[in-house]
């Protein structure tokens, strides 16, 4: 079976190799793309939509169907995390450990006893506990703010420099996996619960496709921003801009709740009680 | 031209640090001696060439111009607080793993 396997994989590789020899050379002015579509794109953006950067209306304006089922992509990977890992049995763990907040003192419940602490007092402790280090903790505890303050920026700048929704929403969700990492899962659980991440994603798509669709129900096309001139201000030019960007946050948004949610699976095993 | 100067100096002394970090790294006898030169060089290092080229491009001053030598600060200001927090995490859990520092007359890792 495994010579099979060796045998298929061989032959399909050689077959994409012989394949390549078609291709035109790499930067090749004659090439079919740099004959057609791409002196367009560079010399009508500034002109059609009003952004500086190419890449960005590209990928969201004329390529806009390929980056929304990317988004799409994007969700369904987080959903199959979801349902591949997700423990959905609420099961009393062997034992576990609280300490007193004040005192500093630690005891443990034996397993499957159930008792209810004020959470005011006593602090859940994980399995595998180290001890919380001082300077990582406040150093990232200040850090966070302005990751995100950056990842917002990354999101909205996207139209005149790099950046843009894909990039935006990783370092925003980097933000919320590094509370997790410094502090604990519970830490991070509490700021980004499970349902907002999860909502996240699904919201993301949403938010581009409701763009797509807003403009069907204005009477152009599926993704056509201009149509958006008749609810924003600026004529269709601008329009075409401010669609774009309507379109990264959702992006972003999808990025966000999707990575946030896939680490929280994986560094949970699934049951979200404790972690990294 | 005195500007030109002082932004090659500036730019050349950072190559130095990144030089004499990377030659640590790759000289040193064990994984917390090895730290020592990635953390502290690369920040200096990350420094003088950023603030290189937040010079370089000041001038003439606009308020573009400023904007991005602003922006140019900030980078070296998060990388000063990251990266030594960055390399303590790294010795912490090297620590807490139970890895044993090189003393003298050890055999090299």
């Amino acid at each position: 079976m495994k010579t099979l396997g060796l045998i298929i994989v061989v032959l399909v590789g050689a077959v994409l190799v012989y394949a390549t020899v078609d291709f035109p050379p790499f930067g090749d002015p004659a090439s079919p793309a740099s004959l057609h579509v791409s002196p367009r794109y560079i010399e009508k953006t500034v002109e059609e939509t009003a952004v500086p950067n190419a890449v960005t209306s590209v990928l969201a304006d004329y390529r806009g169907f390929d980056t929304m089922f990317e988004t799409t992509v994007i969700f369904s990977a987080g959903v199959a995390c979801f349902l591949l890992l997700r423990v959905s049995r609420r099961r009393p763990p062997a034992s576990r450990q609280y300490r007193h907040r004040l005192t500093g003192l630690t005891f443990r419940v034996k397993d499957g006893r159930e008792i209810s602490l004020p959470l005011r007092d006593f602090e859940p402790l994980d399995s595998i506990w180290t001890p919380h280090d001082f300077i990582i903790e406040k150093v990232c505890r200040y850090l966070i703010p302005f990751i995100q303050l950056f990842g917002l920026y990354v999101i909205a700048h996207g139209h005149e420099s790099p950046g843009g929704g894909f990039q935006g929403g990783v370092i925003l969700g980097a933000s919320i996996i590094l509370l997790s990492v410094s502090h604990n899962l519970r830490t991070a659980l509490q700021r980004m619960g499970e349902k907002a991440s999860a909502l996240f994603s699904p919201f993301g798509v949403l938010i581009y496709a409701g763009t797509g669709a807003l403009c069907l129900v204005l009477g152009y096309n599926f993704l056509d921003y201009q149509a958006l001139a008749a609810l924003l201000p600026g004529g269709p030019i601008m329009a075409r801009s401010h669609g774009i960007f309507l379109v990264e946050v959702g992006v972003g948004m999808a990025v966000m709740g999707t990575m946030v949610w896939i680490f929280k699976n994986l560094a949970s095993l699934g049951r979200y009680d404790e972690g990294l | 031209m005195v500007i030109a100067l002082i932004v090659i100096v500036c730019v050349v002394a950072g190559l130095v640090f990144f030089a004499g970090g990377t030659l640590g790294l790759l000289r040193f006898p064990d994984f917390y001696s090895r730290l020592h030169p990635a953390g502290k060089l690369d920040t200096m290092g990350a420094l003088l060439v950023i603030l290189g080229l937040a010079i370089h491009q000041l001038f003439p001053v606009t308020l573009g111009s400023a904007l991005t030598g602003l922006k140019l600060i900030l980078i070296v200001v998060f990388v000063f607080l990251a990266s030594p927090t960055a390399t303590h995490a790294i010795v912490d859990a090297g620590f807490r793993a139970g890895l044993e520092p090189w003393k003298k007359g050890d055999p090299w890792r």
